[in-house]
C-alpha cells in the first residue's frame, strides 16, 4: 500500500530561529512572507505556545497550509 | 495434584477462540494443563461456576512508578483485574535520576501527572539513583507484575542536568544517554518513554521536549539493540500533527525494527476526522511493515474538580494553577481580591468561560446547597448575572471552595463511535493512566468499563475479542514473555469474573494516599478472584498478602 500525500512538515535544527527556518523550507519566497507562512500553518507554536513561538528540537512544523 | 485447581468456568484463554467449559490447572505459578474435566485434583481449587477464566489484563500506559514504594498492588488496579502494569510512560521515571534533580522531577510528576509532592517524600526511602536500583526497591514487595519504561526526560537530566531544558544535545552528551539507555534496557526497562506535549509545574516544556529527532534517532538505536519498545505523547489535540508523529515513529520502527506506541487517541464530536484519519494512516504505515500502536482508552474523561487543588482542567490556564498552588487561606484571600479574579477571568477568553465552563455541571456529595446539584455553571451564571469563570469563583467562596464542578465527557464521548474503534486491530487498547491525575478522575476500572460498555452494552466487542485485547495483543505488542494467555507453560496471571455484571464501580474519594491526601478511585464489580503469578492475590473483596509479582521477563 503506497503512502497517501500527506501535509508536509521539517523540524528545527539546534538552535535554529524562525527567520532561518522559513528561508531554508521556503527558498522561494520573501523572507517575511515566508515567516508569515510559517507563523499561520502552526498555530500550536506559534498562538498556543507560552512563551508564543518557542521553537523546540521536537517540534513538527509545517511548511505547507493544511490540506482542505 | 495442583498447586490451584480453577474449576468448571467458562474458559476465555486470551486467543480471542471460543469459550469453552473447563478447568485451569496451576502448579508452581505456571499454568500447567487446561481442558474439560481435568482429573487431578488442587491443593487450593477455585470455583469458578458461572464465571470466566481469563488471562490477567496488562495496562500499557500507567504512572505507578512511585505508588509501587508502598504499595506493590497498585490498588486498586489489581481488584480489577489487572496483573501487569507498565509504568515511566510519557517521558517520567523514578530511574535514573541524580538526586539533586528528584525536585526537578517530582515538579514535573505534580504538574503532568498530578501526582502530589508528598507521595515522593513522606512513604519511602529514596535511596536509588540508578534503575537497577529502583528495580530493587520495588521488587520485593510486588504484588503486580511490572515492566517499567525509562523515561526520555530523565535521562536528558542525567546527561545535560538544567541543559535539559534549555538545548539541543551535543554528540558526546548522545553518546552518554545512549550509553545509559542501554544499562537501563539490560537491568529490565521495557523501552523509552517520550513526550512532545507536556509542561513542567513552571509551563517549560520538559525535557525531552528539547530533543532534536537526530536523539530520538539515536536512542532508538540502542532500543533496536533489544527490540524494545518506544511510547510518546503525542499533541493529540491536532490530526495533522498526530500523523506527522505516527511518520516519525513508522521511519523509527522500520530503522530500527521496534514496536512503537503513541498515546492517547481520542475521538469526539469537535473532531470527528480525528480517528479515522489516524487508523488510515496507521493501516499504511503498518502495510509497510511499520510497528506503530495506537493507544485508545475505554471510558470518556470525567474530570472532577474543586478550587481545594490544582486540576488538570486548568492545566491550559497558568494563572489559575498559580492562584491554585497558594495555601488555602493565601488562596481565598487571593480569590476574594478583585484584581486577581479579574485577571482570572479574563484568562479564561473573551467569552468569560463560556465555553470552557458554561456546561460545568455541580457535583453531588454533601458539599454542594442541593439546589445547585446536576445545573450547569452556564445557567448559574446567568441567574447570577455573572459570567460562567466568575460564577466559579464566587461560587467556590461561598462554599469554602468544597463546592464540585464536573466536566464530562472530556476525550471520548459516543460509545456508539469508540465500540468499532476498539475492536479495530490496529487499535491498542491503554492510555489508562493508571495512578495518575489522583484528585481530578479515577484511573481505575476501565477494563471493567471495557466489558460493561463495549461488551455487553453495545456488543461493538465479543467476550473473547475484548480478553484478547487487554490480554494476549498487549503482551504482544510490549514482548512481555509468558504472558496474556492460558497456555500450560505461560506464568499463572488468572483472572475470575463474571461477564454478566463485570463493571467499573461509581468514583468516589478516598484518603489513603501518603499524608492522608486524597485521589478518586473505583471499586471493582464482578470480579472474583485474581492470581498473579498462582498465587491468589485479590478474592471475594479482599487483598492477600502475596507479593508475587515480578519484573517482566521480555522476549
Amino acid at each position: 500500500m503506497a503512502l497517501s500525500l500527506q501535509r508536509r512538515f521539517t523540524t528545527p535544527e539546534p538552535d535554529e530561529s524562525l527567520e532561518s527556518l522559513a528561508a531554508r523550507s521556503l527558498p522561494d519566497l520573501p523572507l517575511d512572507v515566508a515567516m508569515e507562512h510559517i507563523r499561520g500553518w502552526n498555530l500550536h507554536i506559534f498562538l498556543m505556545r507560552r512563551p508564543r513561538g518557542l521553537l523546540l528540537g521536537g517540534d513538527v512544523v509545517f511548511i505547507e497550509p493544511p490540506q482542505t | 495434584m495442583f498447586d490451584i485447581l480453577i474449576r468448571n468456568g467458562k474458559v476465555v484463554d486470551g486467543t480471542g477462540a471460543r469459550a469453552f467449559l473447563g478447568d485451569v490447572g496451576i502448579t508452581d505459578g505456571r499454568i500447567v494443563a487446561i481442558g474439560p474435566e481435568l482429573q487431578q485434583e488442587g491443593r487450593r481449587v477455585v470455583d469458578a461456576s458461572g464465571l470466566v477464566i481469563a488471562p490477567g489484563f496488562i495496562d500499557p500506559h500507567t504512572h505507578f512508578d512511585v505508588q509501587l514504594l508502598w504499595d506493590g498492588a497498585a490498588k486498586p488496579a489489581l481488584e480489577h483485574g489487572i496483573t501487569s502494569i507498565i509504568p515511566g510512560n510519557c517521558s517520567l521515571s523514578l530511574a535514573p535520576l541524580k538526586a539533586d534533580d528528584r525536585k526537578t522531577l517530582i515538579g514535573m510528576f505534580q504538574q503532568i501527572e498530578e501526582l502530589p509532592p508528598e507521595a515522593f517524600t513522606q512513604a519511602f526511602d529514596w535511596t536509588w539513583e540508578d534503575f537497577a536500583g529502583y528495580r530493587a526497591a520495588i521488587e520485593p514487595a510486588l504484588a503486580v507484575n511490572v515492566a517499567p519504561l525509562v523515561g526520555h526526560s530523565v535521562i536528558r537530566l542525567w546527561v545535560m542536568g538544567a541543559d535539559a531544558q534549555q538545548r539541543a544535545a551535543r554528540p558526546d552528551e548522545i553518546a552518554a544517554m545512549q550509553d545509559l539507555l542501554r544499562e537501563c534496557l539490560e537491568a529490565g526497562a521495557v523501552g523509552l518513554s517520550t513526550s512532545f506535549v507536556d509542561v513542567d509545574e513552571n509551563a517549560r516544556p520538559v525535557p525531552s521536549r528539547f530533543a532534536q529527532f537526530q536523539e530520538l534517532d539515536a536512542l532508538c538505536a540502542v532500543l533496536g539493540e533489544f527490540g524494545r519498545m518506544l511510547q510518546i505523547v503525542p499533541e493529540f489535540y491536532d490530526t495533522d500533527i498526530t500523523i506527522a508523529r505516527i511518520d516519525q515513529l513508522a521511519e523509527l520502527s522500520l530503522k530500527h525494527r521496534i514496536p512503537t506506541t503513541l498515546s492517547p487517541v481520542f475521538d469526539n464530536r469537535q473532531s470527528p476526522n480525528n480517528v479515522p484519519r489516524t487508523l488510515a494512516r496507521i493501516e499504511e504505515q503498518t502495510a509497510r511493515g511499520a510497528r506503530v500502536w495506537p493507544q485508545m482508552q475505554t471510558r470518556p474523561i470525567d474530570i472532577s474538580f474543586s478550587l481545594l487543588r490544582p486540576s488538570l482542567f486548568f492545566a491550559r490556564l497558568p494563572g489559575w494553577i498559580k492562584v491554585l498552588r497558594l495555601p488555602v487561606p493565601e488562596r481565598m484571600i487571593a480569590l476574594r481580591d478583585p484584581a486577581t479574579a479579574d485577571r482570572l477571568v479574563a484568562d479564561v477568553g473573551e467569552d468569560g468561560g463560556e465555553r470552557l465552563m458554561g456546561r460545568l455541571v455541580v457535583r453531588g456529595g454533601g458539599e454542594a446547597p442541593d439546589h445547585l446539584v446536576g445545573r450547569t455553571l452556564g445557567e448559574i451564571a446567568a441567574e447570577r448575572g455573572e459570567v460562567p469563570a466568575r460564577a466559579l469563583i464566587t461560587l467556590s467562596l461561598e462554599n469554602d471552595l468544597s463546592i464540585g464542578f464536573l466536566a464530562a465527557n472530556g476525550g471520548h464521548d459516543s460509545t456508539e463511535r469508540i465500540g468499532p474503534m476498539l475492536a479495530n486491530p490496529l487499535v491498542h487498547i491503554g492510555a489508562s493512566d493508571g495512578g495518575a491525575h489522583l484528585t481530578s478522575f479515577s484511573t481505575y476500572g476501565d477494563t471493567g468499563y471495557l466489558f460493561s460498555e463495549f461488551v455487553r452494552k453495545s456488543g461493538a466487542l465479543s467476550l473473547e475479542l475484548a480478553v484478547r485485547k487487554i490480554t494476549s495483543d498487549t503482551a504482544e505488542i510490549w514482548g512481555l514473555k509468558d504472558r496474556g494467555l492460558l497456555k500450560p507453560g505461560f506464568a499463572a496471571d488468572v483472572v475470575v469474573f463474571d461477564p454478566q455484571i463485570i463493571a467499573r464501580g461509581e468514583e468516589r474519594p478516598a484518603f489513603d494516599m501518603p499524608g492522608g491526601g486524597m485521589r478518586y478511585v473505583r471499586d471493582s464489580i464482578g470480579i472474583d478472584t485474581v492470581l498473579v503469578n498462582g498465587e491468589v492475590a485479590w478474592s471475594k473483596g479482599s487483598y492477600s498478602d502475596s507479593a508475587t509479582g515480578r519484573v517482566c521477563e521480555l522476549t
